[in-house]
């Protein structure tokens, strides 16, 4: 249904036809008036026609010029963006994250193998034996020894000698 | 060198031309422009009444139609099309201009004239001093009256009376129904008629 003002311009553009025009017109309540503003939206046209058509654009074959080096610029400016774009590739995700999981896992197991390993190793005895034979003659006692027990903790020291005949006045354990 | 009426003539159909463009042929890009940029600069000079914005209004409309011409699917003529386009840059360009309040538009287009009196408007018969002048005072009052209508009122009344364009086409290039085209018409049409009822009465 169209509204009083879509059917006025298509009176005033002559696009009503038939049955539709004369409907129309007769719901006109001055048809005389509706005629003379018929005439005066025309000769409207007539005047925009006139006075507002073929407007010059000057330079035109500058403004071509301008035209194409602003899309050969703008071209030129977008593909380093497309090269940036396109070659992303996916190999950084999957295969990447398999081998730098596989390279932690092996890691890990290498560092816990070797803590495992490291508490596993004998405690040092507290008890320390030292056999200092360097310091006994073996001309006057070949069958000499002497050892040094220490315990550390207990702040304990033992100087076990055996098969001594002398003893030297400055001999000193070490 | 190609001019318009000798493209007018050539055999090159606009479908081809825009086949060609699709696949990145910028000469067959350019021989659309050269059709076409004449109207499309008289259009927007008539929207916004500043040679300088309509030029630079119609090289980027021109520049939008290259970038989206893959999206051309040949369903409407290449002037709709390119038109919608056009109407799109420049109703988007006098909304910010009103929303910046930029009044100043009557003001350029009065300097303009003033600059280059015998522009090519004027008829290529010498016309005398006084019917310049005439001719020079019509044209303001008409550009002072459009200047008065929303730029949607503005786009509708020129492609209609300036373009001679159908209500559909009229629609297409604003992308809005054929109802709202005719409806933007009758009022466009009532508030010019107000205001330049002495210019067409004695003219």
């Amino acid at each position: 249904m169209k509204t009083f003002e879509e059917k006025w311009t298509a009176w005033l553009d002559d696009q009503l036809s038939g049955r539709e025009l004369s409907e129309f017109e007769a719901s006109l309540p001055d048809k005389a008036a509706a005629h003379a503003e018929k005439a005066e939206a025309k000769k409207l046209g007539e005047l925009l026609k006139r006075e507002l058509s073929a407007h010059p654009l000057k330079n035109e074959e500058f403004f071509s010029h301008q035209l194409r080096e602003t899309i050969v610029r703008e071209t030129v400016e977008e593909r380093p963006e497309r090269v940036g774009r396109t070659p992303r590739s996916t190999w950084w995700t999957i295969p990447r994250l398999v081998s730098a999981g596989t390279a932690s896992l092996a890691v890990f197991a290498i560092c816990a193998v070797f803590v495992m390993h490291q508490e596993r190793a004998p405690e040092e005895s507290q008890y320390l034996t030292q056999i200092l034979n360097a310091r006994v003659d073996p001309s006057v006692s070949p069958n000499g020894t002497v050892s040094i027990f220490e315990v550390k903790q207990e702040r304990v020291t033992v100087l076990w000698t055996e098969g001594l005949q002398t003893l030297p006045a400055d001999y000193a354990a070490k | 060198m190609q001019t318009e009426a000798t493209l007018a003539q050539s055999d090159v159909s606009e479908l081809d031309l825009v086949k060609r463009c699709q696949s990145g042929d910028t000469e067959a890009f350019d021989e659309l422009v050269i059709r076409y940029r004449t109207r499309v600069f008289g259009m927007i000079y008539n929207m916004v009444h500043s040679e300088q914005d309509a030029w630079d209004l119609a090289q980027e409309s021109f520049l939008k139609a290259w970038k989206s011409i893959g999206r051309f699917r040949g369903q409407s003529s290449f002037y709709t099309w390119i038109y919608r386009i056009v109407m799109n840059v420049t109703i988007d360009w006098l909304r910010k201009k009103k929303i910046k309040g930029g009044d100043a538009e009557f003001d350029d287009a009065i300097q303009l004239r003033e600059i280059d009196p015998a522009s090519k408007t004027v008829p290529k018969t010498e016309a005398l001093p006084h019917q310049a002048m005439e001719r020079d005072e019509i044209r303001a009052r008409i550009e002072k009256a459009i200047d008065q209508l929303s730029p949607e009122h503005r786009a509708v009344i020129l492609m209609k009376e300036m373009d001679d364009m159908q209500y559909h086409e009229i629609a297409e290039a604003l992308g809005c129904s054929i109802g709202t085209v005719m409806s933007r018409l009758f009022y466009a049409r009532k508030k010019l008629q107000s205001l330049l009822r002495d210019v067409y009465e004695n003219v």
